[in-house]
Formats: C-alpha cells, sequence, structure tokens
C-alpha cells in the first residue's frame, strides 16, 4: 500500500481483490456481449427498413396482386417483413376463395388474423434482445458499484491497522476499486442508448405495418 | 437465443464488438497518461563565463616551500652543501605551476572579449555592458598577478575572501532551500519528538530536481520520510543563487532536516 505503486491500467486490475476482479470480468462481458447485440440489431433492424420500403414500392406501383405474390414467394429464402405480412394474408385470401365460401366477412377475418399472426412474428423478431440491453443498462451500473464498495471497504480495513492514517494508504484500493464502476458505466451508457433507439425504431416499423395491414384489407375487400 | 435471421449478421457483429472493445482499451491506454512522470534523463550543460574558483588554489601550497629554506639560513654554514638542492627543486616547481594557467587563459580571454563584444552589438544593455568589460579586466589583472610570483600573497587573500564570500552565499542559499521546503512539510506527520533526517537531492540550474530526492538518514517514521520527501517535490523550484560558479555546489546537495525544529 504505497503511493508510488503501480497506478496504470493494468495495475490497477490486478492489484484489486478477488470480488472486485468477478465484478469486472463479468462487466467486461456483459459489455461485449451488449455490443454484439447492439451490432445484431442495427443490421437486422436496417435490413427489415429497406425491405419494407422495398416492398410498399412494388405494392403501390399497381401490379397485379398474383403476379407479386408469385414473385414473394418465388425467391428460396422466406419472405421477411412486411412481405411476409402480405404473403401470409394473400395466401389465406386465396384459399378462402378456391373453397368456394361466399361470405365477404368471413373472408375478411381470415386473411386478418392470418396477417395479424405474421405481424406478430415480425414483431418478435424485431423486438429480440433488447429486454437485454435494457437489463444490461440498468444492472451493470449497480454490479460495478458493488464492486466499488466492496474495494473501498477492503481499502479502509486496512486503515484500520495503521496507527497513522495517511490518505496514501487508501487512496490506491479506491482508486482500484473505482475501475469497476467505469466498467459498469463503459458498459451501461452504449446499452442504454442503443436501447432507446431501437425500441423507436421497432415503434415506427409495427407503425408501418400495421398501416400497411390496413390498407391491405380494404383492396382485398373491394376485390371481393 | 439466436434467429435465424441474424445468423449472417451475428460473426460480423462480433467481430465489431471486440473491436469497439479493442479500440477504446487502446484508445484510454494511448490518450491517457496514468501516472506523470518526469523526464529524469535531461542532459544539463552547463556555461562557464569564469575559470571555477577550485583551480586557481593551486598557488596556495607553493609559497610554502619558499618559507622552508628561510629557516635553513640562520643554521651553521656546514649544511649549506646540502640545501642548494631543494631551493631550485622548489623554484621550479613555483615556475612551472603558473605557467600552465598562462597559456591556457589568453585564448579564454579572447572569447570572453569576443563574446562580450558579440553581446554588446546584439544586447546594447546598459546595464550589462559595464559588467562584462570589468569581468574580463578582472581575469587579465588575476593572471598578470598569477604570472608575477611577487603578488602571490595578495592572490591568497583574493582567494581566501572569494571562498569565504561562496561559503556565505552557499550557506544562504542552502538555508532559503531548507526553509522553503520546511514550509511544505506536514509536521504533524512527524510525531511530538525531534526527528532528523537527511536527503540527498540532485538539482538543475533551473532549480528542478534532476532525479527522486534520495534519502540517506530516516527519521525511524517512514510516514514523516515521506512527507519530508513529498515536501521536497512540492517545492520545485528551489532557490539557487545566480552565479554559475556557485551552482557546482547544489548540483548534488546533502540536506539535514528538523521538521519540529523552529
Amino acid at each position: 500500500m504505497n503511493a508510488s505503486a503501480d497506478m496504470s491500467f493494468f495495475g490497477l486490475i490486478s492489484g484489486a481483490s478477488l470480488p472486485v476482479q468477478l465484478v469486472m470480468l463479468i462487466l467486461l462481458i456483459t459489455s461485449l456481449f451488449s455490443w454484439w447485440y447492439i451490432f445484431i440489431k442495427v443490421a437486422t433492424i436496417k435490413q427489415a427498413e429497406q425491405g419494407a420500403e422495398e416492398f410498399e414500392n412494388t405494392f403501390w406501383s399497381g401490379g397485379d396482386l398474383n403476379k407479386l405474390y408469385e414473385s414473394v414467394t418465388a425467391g428460396r429464402r422466406k419472405p421477411q417483413g412486411m412481405a411476409s405480412i402480405f404473403e401470409a394474408g394473400f395466401k389465406e385470401y386465396v384459399r378462402h376463395k378456391q373453397q368456394g365460401r361466399a361470405d365477404v366477412s368471413d373472408i375478411m377475418e381470415g386473411a386478418r388474423r392470418a396477417m395479424r399472426a405474421a405481424f406478430n412474428r415480425e414483431l418478435d423478431e424485431l423486438d429480440a434482445h433488447l429486454p437485454f440491453l435494457a437489463s444490461v443498462g440498468s444492472v451493470s451500473p449497480y454490479i460495478g458499484l458493488f464492486g466499488t464498495v466492496w474495494g473501498i471497504m477492503n481499502a479502509f480495513m486496512g486503515l484500520s491497522n495503521v496507527a497513522q492514517a495517511t490518505l496514501s494508504q487508501v487512496a490506491p484500493g479506491i482508486a482500484e476499486a473505482l475501475v469497476a464502476t467505469a466498467i459498469g458505466l463503459f458498459a451501461a451508457i452504449p446499452a442504454v442508448i442503443a436501447y432507446n433507439r431501437f425500441a423507436s425504431s421497432v415503434d415506427r416499423l409495427s407503425v408501418r405495418y400495421e398501416s400497411f395491414m390496413e390498407e391491405f384489407t380494404n383492396i382485398l375487400q373491394r376485390k371481393s | 437465443m439466436q434467429y435465424p435471421r441474424e445468423n449472417s449478421v451475428s460473426f460480423k457483429a462480433g467481430v465489431l464488438s471486440v473491436g469497439v472493445h479493442v479500440t477504446l482499451l487502446a484508445m484510454l491506454l494511448i490518450s491517457f497518461n496514468w501516472k506523470t512522470t518526469h523526464p529524469v534523463n535531461v542532459t544539463n550543460v552547463e556555461l562557464w563565463d569564469a575559470l571555477p574558483a577550485i583551480e586557481t588554489p593551486k598557488p596556495l601550497p607553493t609559497p610554502e616551500p619558499v618559507e622552508e629554506p628561510q629557516p635553513v639560513v640562520k643554521e651553521p654554514v656546514v649544511e649549506q652543501e646540502v640545501k642548494p638542492e631543494p631551493i631550485p627543486q622548489a623554484e621550479i616547481v613555483i615556475k612551472k605551476l603558473p605557467e600552465k594557467p598562462v597559456k591556457e587563459k589568453p585564448t579564454d580571454t579572447k572569447r570572453s572579449d569576443a563574446l562580450a563584444a558579440l553581446q554588446k552589438e546584439l544586447m546594447q544593455d546598459e546595464m550589462k555592458k559595464p559588467d562584462k568589460p570589468v569581468s574580463s579586466d578582472a581575469l587579465k589583472k588575476l593572471q598578470q598577478e598569477a604570472l608575477s610570483e611577487d603578488k602571490a600573497a595578495g592572490d591568497q587573500q583574493n582567494f581566501a575572501a572569494k571562498a569565504a564570500a561562496n561559503a556565505g552565499a552557499i550557506g544562504e542559499f542552502t538555508n532559503k532551500i531548507k526553509a522553503k521546503i520546511r514550509g511544505n512539510v506536514n509536521k504533524t506527520l512527524c510525531g511530538d519528538g525531534n526527528p532528523e533526517l537527511k536527503f540527498e537531492i540532485g538539482l538543475l540550474p533551473t532549480g528542478e530536481l534532476s532525479a527522486h530526492p534520495k534519502l540517506l538518514k530516516s527519521s525511524g517514521n517512514p510516514a514523516c520520510d515521506d512527507a519530508v520527501e513529498r515536501a521536497i517535490i512540492t517545492s520545485e523550484p528551489l532557490p539557487l543563487p545566480t552565479d554559475p560558479a556557485l551552482f557546482a555546489q547544489f548540483r548534488n546537495l546533502k540536506l539535514t532536516f528538523k521538521p519540529n525544529d523552529s
């Protein structure tokens, strides 16, 4: 416990007590995971927005709905985003037509339910990992604080054995302990920012999907 | 929890996340200097305006052999055959010693004259104009005095006076340094007794420390030692005499402290 001890960043980490080091390790892992999910979400939300944009363009360009359905289902991959909602609704509508049911309200109800199910699946994918980011943002400062409190407790306990208390006897311990809070904040801040951003993007996408559902229902009703 | 749609981006995202942490850590380590270190290995060059006083005292021992033969004269003539031998030897010693500085000094005076002339032209400082010629004149006089053996006694007086003045200045500035450091010592850390500690400090001509102060004699109380050490570091720059000739005495200074001695 000397002021001239190693005060470099790695020196502070290696000099900390075991619980504090554990806290730092947990925080590092959560930070890595939260950044991993942040990058995944950035990519998938961008994909979904681009897909919605492209599909709306082709849908409102006024082509034949049967042709559009064929082009959507033709690809090897399952349709995603707005296209999957359209595919589910139109498939249900065509099936009802083929079975020869005359009641328009029944057909519309079936198509609506199919679209609602597809919409929920899409929303579930869009919402994925957001709860994790929310928990990291709210909990990791507390984990870091726990490490800091533990480290400061140790520093003061060491001080109790000394007759003459000087600042240089507690300062290294407190500095080591504060690194834990710094890492906790480092993990929490990006997670909170990303959570808020992604939540608003997902909200806007879901509004877009829902309005498309309503409009498509109207078009189907006019057709039948 | 993994979704099939994310498989394509998950690896890229993982690499990016590790990259973010590595770059942030690198930025932290590069931009932050976690421990401020003073550059210790500074090459210090000293410019000497005048010859140091240490070389000149050499004439001091030489007159003594001159005095030795004098009592010899009082003694009986019988021993005269033996005595002439040491006398010329002593004379040779006397002649040789002053000659050496004679050869070296003219070049120095030329240089100092040239320097003085340059400084006159460049700076045109009224303050410095009288100083330089006086010093060079004084040097010439000193050399002339050194040349003539008769004036050796006068030289001695000069040197003695100089040495006394130097000692006075050194004592004055060591006291100033001690007073400045003592003002910064946290005396409560040194207890009630009268501890005494000894530090060796290296000084630069600017008054800053050239190295970490070295503890030569501890007071027995590490907190007190630390307090004095911190006080030495905080009292930078230390007061130093403006005369560069005196600085040689301060380059490695051994100081004794009694923190509780008011």
